[in-house]
């Protein structure tokens, strides 16, 4: 293995332990050991909609900025999230985000009328501006929080398959009716990998090594940031 | 009249006026000769990638709804245009063939001075503004480039004629410049119609207007800079 390949695979050693390591952070280990009710489930579900469209601001920016043919494979990325595949029959994931909160008793109504967490949203605008620097620290603080939640990636478990099995265990809801979650545990098992392919052959000196590593570290620093506030606002609910 | 109709009637009145201004009237008149069509061609290639990065920008600051129409626009752009049967980058380094070039003459190609300032101050307006402001800059150029509005046809139909007219080459053959000329009637049309959807306040109207004058001022000082460019290069 030649010098360059072996900075690359340990970069990715570096990158997984840092998404694992997420999980016994303090917020991590806070939200995760919330009791679930209806009342925060719904709460949850609204807040992670809200998420998943700062997702999409900022894979907007990070296709803006990077070479074409990254720019190409964030945009069949996009497809699956942003417009979703009707031949297939599969929705964005936006819409899957507020079906799947019929599973709650949500109405798609709930979704426009609840406001944003305050501390979620100075999260979702450090994380735009985390998009618009260098694309390589761009692509890697986005691409990161896809490898947090894959399960090929994180061995006991990716975020959207713990809270999948919370909402099982507490409220009684199977995950295959937790079309948002259940979609998530799939799609970002694969959307991991986008990372590693674009550091193939972009990462190529320790520099962008290290830009990759930065953004990814940053990214994960607003991610612990942001399910401690989602932790604060389930505790203040019953 | 209503806000977005007037709005629309003074978009069409500034993107007539570039082709009047003196930056577009100079770059129109200067004689085409292959090597300076080359250079064109190649330049013309990073205007489109310049295009794709603040179309990404856009997106990322736009509403939802209007992330999904830039990203079915970027389907013909960036990924495939079934008019051509490839993606927009790749078909002006497939045309460039027709006038001689090589895959590499575009990959070793470097961006000249005023142009690299043109495209600086294009992803200014995309990622730093209001998201109507950034989305209109990045509008007007398709509508400057749609000949039902452009009396005397677009940019690109000019172009592909000046490479007729003063080249020899058919604009079929130019096969970028020929899909430009329709497939950004189709763009502009689609894009405009989020005008309607968005724009009901003076304030919204002169976000738009704002994106507007400056990507035709910067659009000016592009042609102006190739026009000079293309001067430069003799024979």
């Amino acid at each position: 293995m030649g010098t360059e390949s072996k900075s690359l695979e340990a970069m990715w050693t570096e990158l997984v332990r840092l998404c694992n390591a997420q999980f016994d952070s303090a917020p991590f280990e806070r939200l995760l050991n919330v009791k679930f009710t209806k009342q925060r489930a719904q709460h949850y579900s609204i807040q992670m909609a809200f998420y998943v469209q700062n997702r999409r601001d900022c894979w907007g920016y990070v296709q803006g900025s990077a070479p074409l043919d990254v720019k190409q494979m964030i945009w069949h990325h996009e497809q699956d999230e942003l417009v979703g595949h009707k031949a297939q029959g599969k929705l964005d994931h936006i819409t899957l985000a507020i079906k799947e909160g019929e599973a709650f008793g949500l109405s798609a109504e709930a979704f426009e009328r609840t406001a944003h967490l305050e501390g979620g949203e100075v999260c979702f605008s450090a994380w735009v501006r985390l998009a618009q620097r260098s694309w390589l620290e761009a692509i890697a603080a986005s691409a990161i929080l896809e490898m947090r939640n894959s399960s090929e990636l994180i061995p006991r478990g990716s975020l959207s398959r713990r809270i999948g099995a919370i909402f099982e265990r507490d409220l009684g809801i199977p995950i295959k009716e937790q079309i948002n979650n259940a979609e998530h545990v799939v799609m970002d098992v694969e959307h991991a990998h986008m990372l590693m392919q674009v550091a193939r052959k972009n990462a190529t000196t320790d520099s962008a090594r290290a830009a990759i590593l930065r953004g990814a570290r940053e990214s994960l620093l607003i991610d612990r940031v942001y399910r401690g506030h989602l932790a604060d606002m389930l505790e203040a609910l019953n | 009249m209503d806000i977005v109709k007037e709005l629309c009637v003074t978009l069409d009145q500034m993107v007539n006026d570039q082709f009047e201004s003196v930056e577009f009237k100079k770059f129109l008149a200067v004689p085409l000769t292959l090597e300076r069509g080359r250079f064109y061609v190649v330049q013309n290639a990073l205007y489109t990638s310049n295009r794709r990065d603040c179309w990404g920008y856009v997106q990322g600051g736009a509403p939802l709804e209007v992330k999904r129409v830039i990203w079915q626009h970027e389907s013909d752009e960036l990924v495939n245009d079934p008019r051509a049967g490839m993606d927009h980058y790749t078909l002006t380094v497939k045309q460039g063939e027709v006038i001689g070039l090589k895959p590499e003459d575009f990959e070793k190609a470097e961006v000249p001075a005023m142009v690299q300032a043109c495209f600086h101050a294009w992803h200014h307006i995309a990622m730093r503004n209001h998201w109507l402001t950034a989305y209109a800059a990045s509008h007007m150029l398709e509508r400057r480039n749609n000949g039902k509005i452009v009396k005397g046809g677009g940019m690109s139909y000019r172009v592909g004629k000046k490479f007729e007219n003063e080249l020899g080459i058919n604009l079929k053959r130019m096969i970028s410049l020929d899909v430009h000329v329709v497939a950004d009637m189709d763009h502009s049309e689609n894009i405009s119609e989020m005008f309607e959807r968005y724009v009901k306040t003076r304030e919204e109207r002169d976000l738009v207007l704002q994106g507007a004058r400056d990507s035709m001022a910067i659009d000016r000082a592009y042609r102006g800079a190739l026009g000079y460019y293309m001067e430069q290069i003799s024979g």
